[in-house]
């Protein structure tokens, strides 16, 4: 890794280790998420793919080792500023405010751009045109066009799911984490967030992907990291993964068991 | 029949003000899950500031007024960052122990800047009353009812129009959530504390206004009224604050007329028991059941 230029990294892992009363959730990985790239996490349940995403996301601090966005450690930022810091996530489980409108989720989940700080009067009053315009694009990117007054709570589950999507681009990251973002969907809603996803490689932001949906993470990723007991088994491009031994034998127990 | 007309009006009026202290309780617990014992006394020594310039300093109404209000939000500063932002990563129960302590501080306080016990509080306008067919509206109470609408068409425009109303709305739904969204949670529920503060300074101008003295038992007595009406209308809950709130002042209005004043705190108590056994959330409040459920549905 030395010939890399520093800071050609979005997202570096170095060494890092998270343990709970003696697992080793995950244990001394190290990977680097190039920008503009989409990277795809896999692993059996229980690999530590859930983990690594909390500790990329501060939820918890570290056992050991460092977290480095464009080159700077994270330490033990807490959660709100690292998405002032340009990450920003959703949630495998959906958590929108569900009192709040669509427009609201957005609004409130809003980044200011350089420049764009509005004093007093926006923050408290209203939105500028310019974010307003920002806002109802996004509502177009997640197909929510339409539904802008609507109570989050009142949305269908798809739809709520591509909120959370939505919610996560208003917040203008660098790095999106997308938490398991296809439980639960049928085929043609993953081939839609196929498109949303590349959509956002395309507007350059570098996505973080954790999916069980290989159908998903075989058809966006530009690399996939195998996970399995917090270690990191194999990585490589999505073709080279599907098929290399040591997954299948991670998935399915051994060899044999494919053959079975 | 207008004796129970007439009951009702005077129980809403000072309901509207009851209402306002149980929407304090409500905007913090919402945000925090934790309740503010304090609360009440510090509406008390903030009236004491007021009183404190009208009998020395002989100062005018509005003044009083300000500087209730005034006291009110810099004691709820006070009680924020000592019994809460300090101790806010320990259990909900400490916060709940410390700041029944700063109560009895605040209440000596109270007692050393003022140690006759018992003081004037002046109204803003003259007393009097506007006559209406059989009804009397006393101007106390007309200003009341008035001062509550006005503050409640406020707080709901600031909760569901401003940017800070919906954050603090999105802490009191989901406090992590809205941390990964950037919101900064310590400085949400400050702004809250602050709120509240404001609200509960002028519902305690009101309420001593209309009774033109102030104790330092006001702190009990504003607690006390403030929890009751939160809990009937549901924890939490900001509609359910302002009904918990008018339902308690017409409670209280109605038994004093009929039964006399002796049994109207027991009355009220008896109906908060009894709509705690049929609906253990508040009138207005989720099931804890029903909380539950949703939450595990987000899950």
């Amino acid at each position: 890794m030395a010939s890399r230029m520093a800071g050609d990294a979005m997202l570096e892992l170095s060494e890092l280790s998270k343990h709970f009363d003696g697992i080793r959730a995950v244990d001394g990985l190290s990977l680097e998420v190039e920008r503009g790239e989409v990277f795809g996490l896999i692993g059996p349940n229980g690999s530590g793919k859930s983990t690594t995403v909390n500790l990329v996301c501060g939820v918890f601090p570290a056992t050991s080792g460092r977290v480095l966005l464009e080159g700077k450690d994270l330490g033990g930022l807490p959660p709100h500023r690292r998405l002032n810091a340009g990450i920003s996530r959703t949630f495998q489980n959906i958590r929108l405010f569900g009192e709040l409108t669509v427009w609201q989720n957005l609004w409130i989940a809003r980044r200011d751009a350089p420049g764009e700080e509005a004093g007093f009067m926006r923050n408290w009053f209203g939105s500028s045109a310019r974010i307003r315009e920002a806002i109802e694009e996004t509502l177009v990117f997640a197909g929510l066009a339409g539904r802008a007054n609507d109570l989050a709570r009142n949305l269908a589950f798809g739809e709520q799911r591509r909120l959370e999507l939505a919610r996560a681009v208003s917040a203008r990251p660098q790095l999106i984490l997308l938490d398991e973002p296809a439980a639960g969907m049928n085929r043609e809603e993953v081939e839609d967030l196929k498109q949303r996803i590349l959509a956002l490689k395309g507007s350059g932001i570098t996505v973080l992907l954790v999916e069980h949906v290989m159908e998903l993470v075989m058809g966006v990723t530009d690399r996939v990291a195998v996970l399995n007991f917090g270690k990191l088994i194999a990585l490589g491009a999505p073709g080279e993964i599907q098929g290399n031994m040591a997954v299948r034998e991670a998935y399915l127990g051994s060899p044999d068991a494919e053959a079975a | 029949m207008v004796d129970f007309i007439q009951t009702t009006i005077d129980g809403l009026s000072i309901g509207s003000a009851y209402s306002l202290i149980a929407l304090g309780f409500t905007l913090v617990f919402g945000v925090m899950r934790r309740i503010n014992l304090s609360y009440g006394p510090s509406i008390m020594l903030g009236a004491f500031a007021g009183t404190w310039i009208f009998v020395t300093l002989d100062a005018q109404p509005w003044l009083v007024a300000a500087v209730t209000v005034a006291g009110t939000v810099a004691v709820g500063v006070y009680v924020e960052r000592v019994c809460f932002w300090a101790i806010r990563r320990d259990a909900a129960i400490a916060s709940m122990v410390s700041s029944f302590v700063i109560w009895m501080q605040l209440e000596e306080v109270a007692t050393i800047l003022l140690p006759g016990r018992t003081y004037p509080f002046p109204e803003l306008f003259r007393t009097g009353g506007v006559e209406i067919g059989p009804y009397f509206f006393r101007m106390e109470y007309v200003t009341t009812l008035t001062v509550a609408i006005l503050v409640l068409v406020m707080l709901r425009l600031l909760l569901f129009k401003t940017r800070f109303g919906l954050a603090l709305r999105a802490v009191s739904e989901n406090p992590a959530a809205a941390a990964y969204m950037g919101i900064r949670p310590g400085r949400v529920i400050f702004r809250a504390f602050v709120l509240a503060s404001l609200i509960g300074g002028i519902a305690g101008y009101l309420l001593l206004a209309a009774d033109q003295q102030v104790t330092p038992y006001f702190g009990l007595w504003a607690t006390f009224k403030g929890l009751i009406a939160m809990m009937l209308g549901g924890m939490g809950s900001i509609p359910g604050a302002v009904v918990g709130g008018l339902i308690l002042g017409v409670i209280e209005s109605q038994t004093q007329w009929y039964l006399g004043n002796a049994y109207k705190d027991l009355s009220s108590y008896l109906v908060l028991f009894m709509v705690l056994v049929l609906r253990p959330g508040g009138l207005l409040g989720q099931g804890i059941a029903e909380r539950e459920a949703q939450a595990f549905r987000r899950i």
